[in-house]
This record gives structure tokens, C-alpha cells and sequence, in this order.
């Protein structure tokens, strides 16, 4: 075992551990946490794959933007309690059976596949390549991608924007309070 | 660094693209001219739209009109031809009678038309970026345009902002779509990983030169068909389907049922067919869809939706959910084309869809006519409608007897063309339970008319005639008679649909 081999386990145990973390832990937060180490071993192998500029944005587009925003919005929220009935082993038979039947079947695939895509040899700095593609080659998907973002923008505004109704305020305010009511009965 | 082999896009690509470019500027400028309305004028976004719209579908009619060959353009990375020709008519008709329809209806403007005009320049990019989902040759361009597409139908889903089951819908269609893009990138993936190509053509290529594991590839194109089938709401992946159209407003799931889903098969045609199934041997099957039994994946896929979408709308009440599930039989049906991957099958889709356009539009615009009145879509409350409205009432008929496949109406063509399609080639087990299901469609579609025309209404109940906005008749009456004559006179629709897949199979 090489030197290399040995970084590339322990950043998939980096990602795999917390991973089950956060899929099997009763407490919101602590699942958030746990996907920042998870995120975190993803942008190691991306540059452990020399892939360095990838290995950047999921630093700071996942970890710094996305993963924040989610702690914020989890944070800010009234988290109900996950009750015992919902965390019980016996719910997580099915799915954990058909979990490990997937998994089963992706080792499968990935074992058994021909791979054709050719292999990197050496790793050489991407971002210049990068960038020159987006001004040349890709110029086409990254100017659509600017107007998929601004109708993104557009409809944030929309969905945030205060309403101009009144009868229709009242009623979605009484529709909350009965959800709010048999939530909480 | 090496700069000498790239592929440059030109400016003169953009005479091919005329019709998004159109679109796209008419998207920014419906923007502007909100703003400098400062969002109180909704008329100025909404004659923009309106005009770019029918621009830019003048120069697709043009388009359509010079004929011609496929052009790959923007790098590579599109391609106009035949398919994509007939697929922008579609979308810009269905934009178009979305914004027209939407002008007078109250869940979009608002009771006292207090609301904003986003919906109009929305529907414009939603129209664009379908078609450039009909386009992509590209598995980058594939994503994007999804996303694309997604992401607009996210939005409008959720445009009740006042309305809870609004919210939920946009909720509930946004999780389902993350989910389902994240399962067909994996797949996206692991077909890169095999062929190291991207487009779809270098797909093919690299899957016919490699060894290819019969397994892997079955699990990839199970998981690309994952991404696409929640798309067009086929059956395992349809789950959003009848609660965002049930919470969203009705013109926006108008517009759900055929332009997402007939961009959907836009993707899936191109998509499937040219790394699959493309310069295959006519007469046989193509090698690597025999390796993957890809006939019998896509039988049981289109017998399983076609027949839960029918059992379930059987049993609905409320007439928005039921459309929903009838519009999810119907991509069973339009999936029964897609069997063979034929020339003949995939042209019968096309027609299928065209028609399906139409008839699937025009109920749900009846639908929203209903809703300004009675502002209800509960089954009980169209008691004696067809009294009051007699107009529309005939033209719900029309609309839902073409849904059901009745002779003298288009969709019995439509039906006729997919059913012929599988028995070519000795599918008719499926063609059988085709049928059956075209019957049991019978059952939930006269209910409709059953209660419009048969059922006298509540004593005590309002029974004035309804006002129906003229532009609103002009719309549905745009869809109806298309619908009726299409139904004897199909020529030229099939000449147009069989052109569109013969420049798809020939001109690579």
C-alpha cells in the first residue's frame, strides 16, 4: 500500500463516517455537522483526483455557502422533536434492506464496467483550462446558465415577496394555525 | 495549454437559433418592461410576451418551411433539426395559449388583479429553455436544459404564494426533482466513465467500440430514465404529479401536463435513440438494445403507468386531480412508442404528443374558465355547468372525448398510430391492455360530462349564465377545432411528424 492509497482511505472514511452520521442521527444539527466533514472528504478526493479547482468551489460553494445556509435555516426553525416511533428500528428494516440491495447492485456495476474514459496520468493545474473552455468552447452553457440563474433570482423574489391580498392573508393564516394545532395534538 | 483545437462558437449559429433567441430577449425585456412599470402595468409584460411568442413562432413556422438539414451549432453542443423544428411549434403553442389564457384568469392575477406580471415572462423562458431541451446533443446541455426547466416549473408551481397547497406543491415538485436529478447524474456518470464522450453521438460510438457490461449499462439507462421519467410523470416517479397539479394554479399545471412532458420525450427520443438505438440495422433490433432488453424495461414501464394513472383516476372527485391522473395514463400510452424505438413508434409520440397538447391544454383552460366562476374544481360542483355555459360545456366534450380516444376526434388518431406501432412487431399483449385502459378512461372522462350535462344542480343553487371572457373563448377555440378536424384530417400532422424522425434517424 502506497502512500497515495493510504490518503485516499482515509479521506473516504473522512467522507463515508460522517455520512452514516447523518443519516442516522435523531438530532438535526448534529446530521448538519456531520455533512460538513462529509462535504469536506468529498473536496479532498476531488483533489486527491487532481481535480484542484473542483476541489475549491465544493469548499466554498457546498461548505461555504450551501452547508451555513442549511445550519442557519435549521437553526433559525422550530425543530420538532424526532420522536421514538419515527427512529425505531423496525421502520428501518425495508429501507435499509433496499439500501443495501442498491448497494449490492452499485458495487456490481462498478466492478464490472469496462471504464473507457481515459485515466489522468499526471495532474496538472485545471483552472486555466477551465476557464479558457467557458470563454471558447462552453461559452454557450455559461451565458445559459446566467439567464437559468437570473430566473432563479426572479423567482426567489417572487416566492418571498410580501403579499398584496388581505382576505387571502387571513385564511392561509388560519390554515397555519389548524396545521400548527394538529401538530401539535 | 493548448487553445488550438477548440470549438468556437460564431455569431452566424445564431440564424439556426432565431426562435430561443427571440425568446430569451423577449424574457429580458417582459423583466424590464415590469420594472419600468414598477410592477403596476401587467399589460406591458404581457403584450411583450405575447408578441416575442408569436415571433418566434413565426420564424419556427419559417424554420419548418425551409426544411432543410440538422445543424449542430453553439459548439457542438445543439442540434436544430426536423425534431427540434416540430417540438418549438409545440412549445410556443402551448406558451402561447398559457400567457393568453392566463390574462383573464383570477388564480393568476389575483381576484381584484393585484398581482404582478412575473408569470408571463416565466412561461416565455420555460418556453425557451423546453426547447432547448428538444435540442441538447449534449449530456452537459442535457442537464442544464432539465434544470433549466425545472427550475422555472419550481417557481411557478409555488405562484399562489398566499395558498398552502400552492406552497406545498412547489415544496414537493422542488425535493422530488433533486432527488431524481441527483439519480440520473449518477447515471450521467457512470455512461461518461464508460464511453469518455459526451455527446450523445460519442456515446454511441464509444459503446459500440468498448466491451460494454450488459449489467452497467442496464443500470445506467434505469437510472437516466430515472432523471426523465419524473419529468414526464411515468410510473415509479410520478408521485409529484397529482398533488403539485392539484396545489398549483390550474393554467401553471396546464402548461405542466404538456410542455415539461413533451420536453421530456423530446430528451428522451433524442437521447435514447441516438446512443442506443441510432444507425442500427432497420429491420432488426440494434445490438445494444438487445443487451440491455430495453423492450421489454419500456413495455412494463408504459403497461404499469398507463394502467395505475386510469385505476387511480377513477376515483378521484376533485377534477384537477383527475386530469392529473389521466395525464399520467396518458404518458403510458406515448411510452408504448417508445417499445421499439422504431422510426414509426417515435413518430407516432410525436403525433401522440402534438394532439395530447391540444386536448390536455383545452380541459385544463376549461378548468380554469370554471374557477373564476365557481371557484371550485370539485367534481359535485359541475353539477348542471353545461347549462350555464353551454359553450364551454360542448368544448369540455370535445376535449375529453379526444382525451378518451373516441373515433371522430383527434386523439383517436393519436391512439391509433401508437397502438399500430407495437403491433408491428407482435407486441400485443400491451396493445391489449392498451385498449382496456382507453376503456376504463371512458369511465372517469363522461363523469365529467355526465355531471356538466346530466346532473341538475342543488336546489337553491346560482343557475345564471356564466360570463366567459372572449379572449378565453378565443383560446379554447383555437384548441378545439384543431382537435375535431385532426381527428379525420391527420395528414399532414403524421407527414410532419414522420419528417421529423426520419432527419432525426438520417441526418446524424
Amino acid at each position: 500500500m502506497t502512500a497515495a492509497d493510504l490518503i485516499f482511505y482515509a479521506l473516504a472514511a473522512l467522507t463515508l463516517v460522517p455520512a452514516l452520521w447523518v443519516v442516522g442521527s435523531p438530532n438535526i444539527v448534529h446530521a448538519g455537522f456531520n455533512l460538513l466533514l462529509t462535504l469536506l472528504g468529498v473536496a479532498g478526493l476531488f483533489a486527491w483526483l487532481g481535480a484542484d479547482f473542483l476541489a475549491v468551489a465544493q469548499l466554498m460553494v457546498y461548505i461555504g455557502g450551501v452547508l451555513v445556509l442549511v445550519l442557519f435555516t435549521v437553526m433559525m426553525t422550530r425543530v420538532p422533536q424526532a420522536r421514538e416511533a419515527d427512529s425505531g428500528a423496525k421502520r428501518a428494516i425495508l429501507p435499509g434492506l433496499f439500501a443495501l440491495g442498491v448497494l449490492v447492485v452499485l458495487l456490481l456495476v462498478a466492478t464490472g464496467t469496462h471504464w473507457g474514459a481515459p485515466a489522468l496520468t499526471d495532474a496538472q493545474p485545471t483552472t486555466a483550462e477551465i476557464g479558457a473552455n467557458f470563454m471558447t468552447s462552453y461559452i454557450f452553457p455559461f451565458e445559459y446558465v446566467s439567464l437559468v440563474l437570473l430566473a432563479a433570482l426572479i423567482g426567489a423574489a417572487i416566492l418571498i415577496r410580501e403579499p398584496r391580498g388581505t382576505e387571502e392573508d387571513d385564511e392561509a393564516g388560519a390554515a397555519v394555525e389548524t396545521a400548527e394545532e394538529e401538530v401539535q395534538s | 495549454m493548448e487553445l488550438l483545437n477548440l470549438n468556437i462558437p460564431s455569431w452566424s449559429d445564431l440564424a439556426y437559433w432565431r426562435p430561443e433567441a427571440i425568446l430569451c430577449g423577449t424574457f429580458l425585456a417582459a423583466l424590464l418592461g415590469d420594472l419600468i412599470g414598477r410592477g403596476r402595468r401587467p399589460a406591458i409584460s404581457f403584450v411583450i410576451s405575447v408578441f416575442g411568442l408569436i415571433t418566434a413562432g413565426a420564424y419556427s413556422v419559417a424554420a419548418v418551411l425551409h426544411g432543410g438539414a440538422a445543424h449542430t451549432i453553439m459548439g457542438d453542443l445543439i442540434i436544430v433539426d426536423g425534431m427540434a423544428a416540430f417540438f418549438r411549434l409545440l412549445f410556443i403553442l402551448a406558451g402561447l395559449a398559457t400567457v393568453l389564457f392566463s390574462w383573464t384568469a383570477e388564480e393568476i392575477m389575483g381576484r381584484k388583479r393585484e398581482n404582478k406580471a412575473e408569470f408571463f415572462y416565466l412561461t416565455v423562458l420555460m418556453t425557451a429553455a423546453m426547447m432547448v431541451m428538444a435540442e441538447a446533443r449534449d449530456l452537459l446541455m442535457l442537464f442544464l436544459s432539465m434544470e433549466a426547466v425545472g427550475l422555472v416549473s419550481y417557481v411557478m408551481a409555488g405562484y399562489m404564494r398566499t395558498s398552502l397547497r400552492s406552497t406545498e406543491a412547489s415544496l414537493k415538485y422542488v425535493i422530488f426533482g433533486a432527488v431524481s436529478s441527483g439519480i440520473m447524474l449518477y447515471g450521467l456518470s457512470l455512461l461518461y466513465g464508460m464511453t469518455g464522450a459526451m455527446t450523445f453521438d460519442g456515446i454511441r460510438a464509444g459503446l459500440l467500440a468498448g466491451e460494454v457490461n450488459g449489467l452497467s449499462l442496464l443500470i445506467t439507462v434505469i437510472l437516466i430514465l430515472a432523471g426523465m421519467s419524473y419529468k414526464i410523470a411515468a410510473v415509479p416517479f410520478h408521485f409529484w404529479c397529482p398533488d403539485v397539479y392539484e396545489g398549483a394554479p390550474t393554467p401553471v399545471a396546464a402548461i405542466f401536463s404538456v410542455g415539461p412532458k413533451a420536453a421530456g420525450f423530446a430528451l428522451m427520443i433524442r437521447f435514447f435513440y441516438t446512443t442506443l438505438a441510432a444507425g442500427a440495422d432497420p429491420s432488426a433490433s440494434a445490438p445494444l438494445i438487445e443487451l440491455i432488453n430495453w423492450p421489454l424495461l419500456m413495455a412494463v414501464i408504459a403497461a404499469v403507468t398507463m394502467t395505475y394513472g386510469n385505476l387511480v383516476a377513477l376515483r378521484q372527485l376533485n377534477v384537477k386531480r383527475m386530469l392529473a391522473y389521466s395525464s399520467i395514463s396518458h404518458v403510458g400510452y406515448l411510452l408504448m412508442g417508445f417499445v421499439l424505438l422504431t422510426d414509426a413508434g417515435l413518430a407516432a409520440i410525436l403525433f401522440y404528443l402534438a394532439v395530447y397538447t391540444l386536448m390536455n391544454l383545452g380541459a385544463f383552460f376549461v378548468v380554469v374558465a370554471l374557477n373564476n366562476h365557481i371557484k371550485s374544481e370539485e367534481l359535485d360542483d359541475y353539477a348542471g355547468i353545461g347549462f350555464r355555459a353551454p359553450w364551454l360545456g360542448t368544448m369540455m366534450v370535445i376535449f375529453l372525448a379526444s382525451l378518451t380516444g373516441v373515433p371522430p376526434f383527434a386523439g383517436f388518431a393519436g391512439k391509433f398510430y401508437v397502438f399500430t406501432a407495437v403491433m408491428d412487431r407482435q407486441w400485443f399483449w400491451l396493445a391489449i391492455l392498451a385498449a382496456l385502459n382507453s376503456v376504463v378512461g371512458l369511465y372517469y372522462y363522461f363523469r365529467v360530462v355526465k355531471a356538466m350535462f346530466l346532473t341538475r344542480p342543488a336546489e337553491g343553487a346560482d343557475t345564471t349564465p356564466l360570463k366567459i371572457h372572449w379572449l378565453q373563448y378565443t383560446v379554447l377555440a383555437v384548441l378545439a377545432v384543431p382537435t375535431l378536424v385532426l381527428g379525420f384530417w391527420f395528414g399532414p400532422l403524421k407527414v410532419l411528424a414522420d419528417q421529423a424522425i426520419g432527419l432525426l434517424s438520417t441526418g446524424m
